[in-house]
């Protein structure tokens, strides 16, 4: 009697506490931040438009009144893109941010776009100087299948002056605009990142904003 | 226990570890072979070899403690009720524990030989034109750059058959470079290059992973390459753009 009694309260120990993990990880899940989803605007015959931004805070953008949690962590200004599967997709992406150096020169190149190009204030460009980078906008595959980045942007740094613009609760000077195009495959859900040193002083620059989703990284999903 | 019971008990430990050791050494054969990564390079023949000599050496030996506990578990088990009364005092044996001594140092002795005798195998340059490839990690990806030439790439393709000279750094925190199916596996380290040989003698993918937890998208740290013919591996590199 006493046996069974302490595998029945074995096997109950055991079920209880997968069940308190299990709710612990679906808390966790559900507390990811997700902003509302940037869709891409249909441009007709296979193509569409996304445009968004990078800023030097998270004053503007999806971070909320003050900039959320963190008004002072440099931001994309939306995380969630939601592009059609096998379409074109044009993008539009007004950088505000100064710049510097990246880690490595390689990513100072127009990767996976069409034609391996972008523009840069409507200049078209392969790549851009490595030293004075802003950010990038980096789509990975999925890992392990096939090429680890499907399309990497460097975003030049803004080196403009002048009349400041008010955007939500921050007020910038002209973007550098960037455009390319790229072009989807299957459905998924895609992760971006930005690889340029841009995160604090942690983790070899790549500590707060650039680990945290919601900043610098984000997903695509292609529907 | 009387004497005929002692001497029955005993042969029966030594058939127990006897079986035992039978399996042990047939697992130790077959199963790195079977559960590893399929060997695409020099190196993972030897990491290959190497575990089958240790588990194999290891194999009496796990199979003697087991046969021991099986042992004391069918003829040493107190059946009566309450405390049982303390055991006999074990006594020494001169011959058993000299015996001991000396099996377990020959075989350490020899582990620890063969042991750094595969490191200096697994590491060495046969000094004949090796490829050279540059290889830097960061948050979060890999690159390669082939010395000589104006090469950059995520992917990683190399030419079968010919050695490979892989001078590993990192621009960031630490990471880990492993090719899984050739056992090339060392840190990669800020400010620090590190170099480490292998020669591919099979065709196929391979698997390239970070080992070591370098933040948020450690995971994505996780790509392939390909080992083609010498033929192919020429036409790939003249096919690649240069990048700055």
């Amino acid at each position: 009697m006493g046996r069974s009694r302490s595998v029945v309260v074995a096997l109950v120990s055991i079920v209880l506490g997968g069940a308190v993990l299990a709710l612990a990880g679906f808390a966790l899940a559900s507390t990811t931040p997700h902003q509302t989803a940037l869709s891409c605007v249909s441009a007709g015959s296979g193509s569409c438009d996304l445009h968004f931004s990078v800023f030097p805070d998270a004053l503007a953008g999806e971070h909320g009144s003050g900039g959320g949690p963190h008004p002072d962590w440099v931001s994309y200004s939306n995380d969630n893109l939601v592009v059609p599967a096998n379409t074109v997709v044009h993008v539009t992406i007004d950088q505000y941010d100064s710049g510097g150096s990246l880690n490595n020169s390689y990513l100072g190149n127009v990767i996976g776009t069409v034609g391996g190009t972008a523009t840069v204030d409507g200049k078209t460009v392969t790549h851009v100087d490595p030293n004075n980078v802003g950010h990038t906008f980096t789509l990975r595959g999925i890992p392990g299948n096939g090429s680890p980045i499907l399309v990497s942007v460097p975003l030049p740094a803004d080196n403009n002056s002048g009349t400041p613009v008010t955007l939500g609760d921050g007020s910038y000077a002209k973007p550098v605009v960037i455009t390319f195009t790229f072009k989807t495959g299957s459905k998924g859900v895609y992760e971006w990142n930005c690889e340029y040193p841009c995160g604090g002083s942690r983790q070899g620059q790549f500590g707060e904003a650039m680990s945290t989703f919601g900043y610098m990284s984000g997903t695509l999903t292609v529907r | 226990m009387s004497q005929p019971e002692n001497k029955k008990s005993l042969v029966s430990f030594f058939w127990t570890w006897g079986i035992l050791t039978v399996v042990g050494v047939v697992i130790s054969l077959w199963a790195p072979g079977r559960f590893m990564p399929r060997s695409m390079s020099n190196n993972m023949h030897l990491s290959i070899l190497t575990i089958q000599i240790f588990s194999v050496a290891a194999a009496p030996i796990a199979a003697g403690i087991y046969a021991a506990a099986l042992h004391n578990i069918r003829h040493d088990r107190w059946r009566g009720g309450g405390v049982p009364p303390a055991a006999e005092p074990i006594r020494g044996n001169t011959a058993f524990v000299s015996t001991w001594l000396i099996v377990s140092s020959v075989l350490t002795v020899f582990l620890l030989v063969w042991g750094l005798g595969a490191l200096a195998v697994d590491n060495a340059s046969t000094g004949k034109n090796p490829l050279v490839v540059d290889v830097t990690g960061q948050q979060w990806l890999w690159t390669f750059h082939y010395a000589g030439t104006n090469v950059s790439t995520t992917q990683l393709v190399l030419p079968e058959g010919r050695e490979v000279e892989f001078q590993i750094t990192s621009k960031d925190v630490t990471h880990g470079f492993w090719i899984a199916q050739m056992a090339v596996q060392v840190d990669a380290n800020d400010g620090v290059s590190t170099e480490i040989h292998t020669t591919p003698d099979k065709l196929g993918v391979f698997d390239i992973r970070c080992t070591q937890f370098c933040g948020l998208n450690h995971a994505s740290m996780v790509t392939q390459g390909r080992v083609v013919s010498s033929q192919d591996f020429q036409k790939w590199l003249t096919s690649q753009p240069a990048t700055i």
